[in-house]
């Protein structure tokens, strides 16, 4: 659950739209590289994944409010670009349902895409050193650690989105005005967007790392029953 | 959040919200979205969701209910809000007021047109497969929803989810959504069969959008408008703040009398 739960006209808008450029250049590369192959085969699968994917976010996981991504099971049986697609996706669909402000969709695909894209590689990579004799273990590494980046790329993005020229501008004007107390106040609560970035790490760091070690151990979980079930749905890179 | 409620409502609502074209509801969101933005004034966010609650009673779909769906997300904005605290409520509601305007814009949106509308209206702005694999997900998340919900019962009737004993809830849990994939993947196999035999050619044909304007229309716009004017104008001119709490007094008015309206009616 690393994806941001912001509502919209809280992040500075360069954040936001820096965000939807670079979403919209990943996306535009995976629909090409998608494109040279089955694409029409591609659709339905893309489709359901990301079906499940919602389904499974809309199951709270109590006491701690964590809901599960399962963006590392998409990678890893989708592959990278695909998982992109359908993490798009995704986060469309949840923010029709105002999970989440409809303007961070490009950052929240950036986070949870990255999920899904370094879990697939970092699945690749464990199971190369461990020489696919544990593919459970593999899984729920790659996913630990793709989650511990993901969270780490979503508090980089708080952290810079501190620097809010427009707010600086307001301070200054703020200096100059003479209103009155209560203007005084509502027009501190205008422009104090900012976010306690190490306040809010603490906070989510404690809650999330609980949440990457359930996170890896049901993928960790899924992937073995899925890889003994079916093992022709994961993809023929990853396991042979 | 039940999205199949959010469906039935879509489909089976007479409001003048559902009878409205899903390309001006989608110009309304957009609006009101662009405003809450732009807003950061506590008494006119307080407005704009006032409004929008005035517009989702006339609806006539069970206002608890739609405004219980609109809270969910605010739950996670509580975590910015304390990230963030210096001991202003106000400034805990600006944050508070934006996530739950945009989030019942949405839901205003999605629970009075029909998914294949709204899919309609934005699939010339996204790529082939992202529009198809989107209604394709949003066609299946229904079943797999249905499936996740026999499934959570299943496991609980056959002592599958028991308090206290995680490891054991964590291995079921999870042996239940690998039980959910490899379904999803023949579902996947079988709606390609299905799809190949009906002649797909990589795009769904959908029934043409009529975007002739209606009374419900004019009307929907006519607040978007006014509401991204007003925001607009508070944030160009400082000054003009204080009228906010004219403008929310007399939406506060028009909520009241509606519901009043709305009570004696269905009486």
């Amino acid at each position: 659950m690393s994806h941001l739960h912001v509502p919209d006209g809280v992040l500075p808008n360069w954040i936001v739209l820096a965000s939807w450029i670079i979403t919209i250049s990943i996306l535009a590369l995976c629909v090409l590289r998608v494109r040279r192959t089955h694409m029409l085969r591609k659709i339905p699968l893309i489709g359901i994944i990301s079906a499940i994917m919602v389904a499974c976010m809309m199951l709270p996981i109590i006491p701690f409010a964590y809901h599960l991504n399962l963006s590392v099971v998409a990678g890893i049986m989708l592959g990278p670009s695909l998982a992109f697609i359908a993490v798009f996706i995704v986060d469309i669909i949840i923010a029709m349902f105002g999970h989440g402000g409809i303007t961070v969709v490009g950052l929240n695909t950036i986070v949870v895409g990255a999920e899904a894209v370094i879990g697939y590689y970092l699945f690749q990579i464990a199971m190369a050193m461990l020489k696919k004799h544990s593919i459970a273990w593999s899984s729920g590494i790659a996913t630990v650690l793709s989650l511990m980046l993901s969270t780490s790329l979503l508090l980089g993005f708080l952290y810079i989105s501190q620097v809010d020229v427009q707010i600086l501008f307001e301070a200054d004007k703020e200096r100059v005005s003479t209103t009155s107390f209560e203007e005084k106040e509502v027009s501190t609560a205008e422009h104090s967007s900012s976010i306690n970035v190490p306040k809010f790490a603490k906070v989510a760091l404690i809650l999330l790392s609980l949440g990457w070690i359930l996170e890896g151990v049901i993928t960790a979980l899924v992937i073995r029953y899925v890889s003994g079930v079916r093992p022709d749905l994961l993809l023929p890179d990853a396991v042979k | 959040m039940d999205v199949t409620l959010i469906d039935y409502y879509a489909n089976h609502g007479t409001s003048f919200l559902h009878r409205a074209g899903a390309y001006s509801k989608i110009l309304f969101v957009t609006l009101l979205v662009a405003s809450v933005i732009i807003t950061r004034e506590f008494y006119m966010l307080l407005g704009i969701y006032v409004t929008l609650l005035i517009l989702a009673l006339w609806t006539r779909l069970p206002l608890l209910k739609i405004i219980a769906i609109s809270i969910y997300p605010t739950v996670f904005t509580l975590l910015f809000v304390i990230a963030s605290w210096d001991g202003s409520w106000l400034k805990a509601g600006v944050v508070m007021l934006k996530a739950l305007s945009a989030a019942l814009t949405m839901v205003i949106l999605i629970s009075t047109t029909p998914y294949p509308d709204v899919f309609n209206v934005i699939r010339p702005l996204l790529p082939g497969i992202i529009a198809e694999g989107l209604f394709v997900a949003y066609r299946s998340l229904f079943i797999l929803l249905k499936l996740t919900d026999d499934l959570v019962k299943g496991l609980s009737i056959r002592g599958g989810l028991k308090k206290r004993r995680y490891a054991n809830n964590i291995k079921n849990f999870s042996s239940g959504i690998s039980l959910l994939l490899v379904r999803g993947f023949d579902m996947s196999e079988k709606l390609y069969g299905v799809m190949n035999l009906r002649g797909y050619k990589g795009e769904a044909r959908m029934v043409k959008q009529d975007i002739k304007a209606s009374g419900g229309d004019l009307i929907l716009i006519s607040i978007g408008v006014s509401i991204l004017a007003a925001s607009l104008g508070i944030r160009i001119e400082s000054g003009l703040a204080t009228y906010s709490t004219h403008l929310l007094a007399l939406c506060t008015t028009i909520l009241a009398t509606s519901a009043i309206y709305l009570i004696q009616s269905e009486l």
